[in-house]
């Protein structure tokens, strides 16, 4: 259970003042597949970074299952993200230094070892349909395979909650299909998702939609921002140029 | 099955990815240690060489019958020696000589010597060999000089060779009707010395007594008799002061007290500068590298900006990210390190057997000890590590606590 309230990020420079995020409250029950979706620079990104304890409100509290990350020390935090949150970003993430299997087992360095994360993470693999590619190294992946690899390392922990920041922002329409479908799958699994992006496309995979404009979390049924879907209907959008 | 990843993992992987990079860290490490280990070891090898040589003077004075001095020879160009040995001689004292020699203020050794023969043995030399007596318990001329030390006291049947003398260490010789073994072999003297062999003086009596073994013009050999007392004079005494209360203390005996000619003082004073000029040579180069290590470590974090916010935001706490920018680092300073010493020893070794470090020196160079070795590899190794460390402290501190969302959007800005 993630519970927004009063949350304000503003960012202060020298000459300048932004308020990225502009007073948010809501709320995500388990089980949800939350789409947040708006332009670029409406401050969906600045939300879910803070959704991950990744950057603190400057007002307002986070609360996930119940505990304020707000006000929590780093190392909390970082606890807490190591064990309850994945994190899959609009570019691969993927450390390049390392292979797809080990990349899938990195975030286990940062839990209380749990014998059998090897078997896990191939399980993982298999899951995302990446197996073949254990060995590989991540710059010899294709976009698609990469952005599965960054899926299972979210989930490598078994986190309550996955966020995703635009993850198929620079896949094609076929490959974020497949991903979109991808990430369907994990939420009727019962992995909570929320996840922001620009595309209006995707707005049917959600369980419940949020808008953001300059800051503000919008909630307005029927505008054309803002659709709220039933969970199981098949509403999801097919690639425009299949046949 | 392969293992689970694990922190060496992931070292080793950033390590890798930057191949010309960490090259050069680690020959910058390696040249540090390098020169740390090479300077010590030049120290030591001639610190070891001065030590040696003071030990291998031999006796300040050497205490004889006085028919003695018309046997006086030098053995270099400025008719200088260093004591080693008493000379050949048939004029000898009896070893009660002692008794009164070591009431004498300032003698902190002395050391009886035995003139037995000069023989002709093929199978040692193709020269006639000198045959001496000696005590090994009070000995300090002779066995400085050998080549490696005994592996135990010098025992009955037992002998000591000169640098010319054929035959291997434990191998068999035959004087006579006695069979000796081979125990020590000494390094060249450039003198007598070289083509002389060296008997206990229980042993040196009885081959004396051997039938053919003494010239029959000469006295015969009784026990108790000796040629020579060498005496070597406790450091801070006035060496003229001991040498004429010796003199003083023999009324009824005629003896005559030699002293050396030769000093090795102006060898100190040429090296004695060594050190320091080694050590501040060192010093600089540290000195001079510190910086240009902590800004490799500094580039090194902020390239790796992107892959920090990574790990942060897949949970590592700030003590793992600075733990792992550290490791790296002492990483790269303990393989630069080794190389560096590793490196340095075998040309250290290489210039020693080629003779050049003796000719840069002006000493004969003498290779430190194993332990003496591992305590320089150990301090080079030490000294890289603490640089490595000390240098990536500001940057794993910074790159700890950086924020990952900064670290991660605004990577290379």
């Amino acid at each position: 259970m993630i519970e927004v309230s009063g949350v304000t990020k503003t960012f202060r420079t020298d000459c300048l003042e932004i308020q990225a995020v502009d007073d948010v409250h809501f709320a995500v029950q388990p089980g949800k597949f939350i789409l947040i979706f708006g332009r670029s620079g409406s401050g969906k990104s600045t939300l879910l970074g803070m959704l991950a304890g990744l950057l603190r409100p400057t007002k307002g509290e986070i609360r996930i299952n119940g505990v304020d990350i707000s006000n929590l020390s780093d190392d909390k935090i970082s606890e807490l993200r190591a064990k309850e949150i994945g994190f899959v970003f609009q570019f691969s993430g993927l450390l390049p230094t390392v292979t797809v299997l080990e990349n899938i087992l990195v975030p286990t360095l940062f839990c209380k070892k749990s014998p059998g994360s090897r078997l896990r993470a191939l399980e993982l693999l298999k899951k995302v349909g990446v197996s073949d590619r254990a060995d590989a190294y991540p710059c010899t992946l294709s976009s698609g395979e990469m952005k599965r690899v960054a899926i299972a390392r979210a989930l490598i922990n078994g986190p309550s909650l996955l966020i995703a920041d635009e993850p198929t922002g620079d896949l094609d329409v076929d490959t974020e299909y497949e991903i979109m479908e991808l990430f369907r799958q994990l939420n009727r699994e019962g992995t909570t998702i929320v996840m922001v992006t620009h595309n209006p496309d995707l707005i049917p995979y959600g369980t419940q939609t949020y808008c953001m404009e300059r800051g503000k979390m919008v909630e307005k049924p029927g505008s054309s921002s803002f659709i709220k879907c039933e969970p199981g209907l098949d509403n999801h959008p097919k690639p425009k140029d299949l046949p | 099955m392969k293992k689970e990843i694990n922190y060496l993992t992931f070292i080793m992987a950033g390590i890798r990815n930057k191949p010309g990079r960490n090259l050069a860290t680690i020959f910058c490490f390696a040249f540090i240690a390098a020169n740390i280990f090479s300077g010590q070891y030049l120290i030591s090898g001639a610190m070891r060489s001065v030590d040696q040589g003071i030990t291998r003077m031999g006796a300040d004075y050497i205490v004889a019958p006085v028919e003695y001095s018309v046997f006086l020879r030098g053995s270099g160009p400025d008719n200088t020696f260093a004591i080693v040995n008493t000379l050949p001689s048939i004029y000898r004292v009896k070893n009660n000589i002692m008794d009164t020699i070591g009431n004498v203020q300032g003698v902190s050794a002395m050391s009886p010597q035995l003139y037995v023969s000069t023989l002709n043995l093929p199978a040692l030399s193709s020269s006639p060999v000198d045959v001496f007596g000696f005590d090994p318990k009070t000995d300090f001329a002779i066995q400085p000089w050998l080549r490696q030390p005994l592996k135990h006291p010098l025992d009955q049947g037992e002998i000591i060779v000169g640098h010319q003398i054929n035959g291997e260490i434990s191998s068999k010789v035959q004087i006579s009707k006695y069979t000796y073994t081979i125990a020590g072999r000494l390094d060249p003297t450039q003198s007598g010395v070289d083509n002389s062999i060296f008997l206990r003086l229980d042993d040196a009596y009885n081959l004396a007594a051997t039938e053919g073994i003494v010239n029959p013009l000469a006295p015969g050999i009784s026990p108790g008799d000796i040629n020579a007392v060498l005496v070597r004079i406790a450091p801070g005494e006035n060496p003229d002061t001991v040498g004429a209360n010796i003199r003083r203390s023999f009324s009824r005996i005629q003896i005559t007290v030699i002293g050396r000619h030769f000093t090795l003082d102006p060898v100190s004073k040429d090296i004695e500068g060594l050190p320091l000029l080694l050590n501040s040579i060192s010093v600089i180069i540290v000195v001079a590298a510190f910086p240009l290590i902590a800004l490799i470590a500094a580039m090194v974090a902020h390239e790796r900006q992107r892959e920090i916010g990574l790990l942060k935001s897949m949970g590592a706490k700030k003590n793992v990210i600075f733990s792992l920018v550290i490791a790296e680092s002492l990483f790269l300073a303990a393989i630069g390190g080794i190389i560096g010493v590793v490196a340095s020893l075998i040309t250290l070794n290489i210039l020693n057997t080629q003779g050049i470090l003796n000719s840069v020196l002006l000493v004969t160079f003498r290779m430190p000890s194993l332990t003496e070795i591992g305590s320089m590899a150990g301090l080079a190794l030490l000294v890289v590590i603490l640089i490595g460390s000390v240098a990536s402290l500001w940057p794993a501190y910074q790159t700890s606590r950086m924020n990952p969302y900064d670290a991660i959007r605004n990577e290379g800005k």
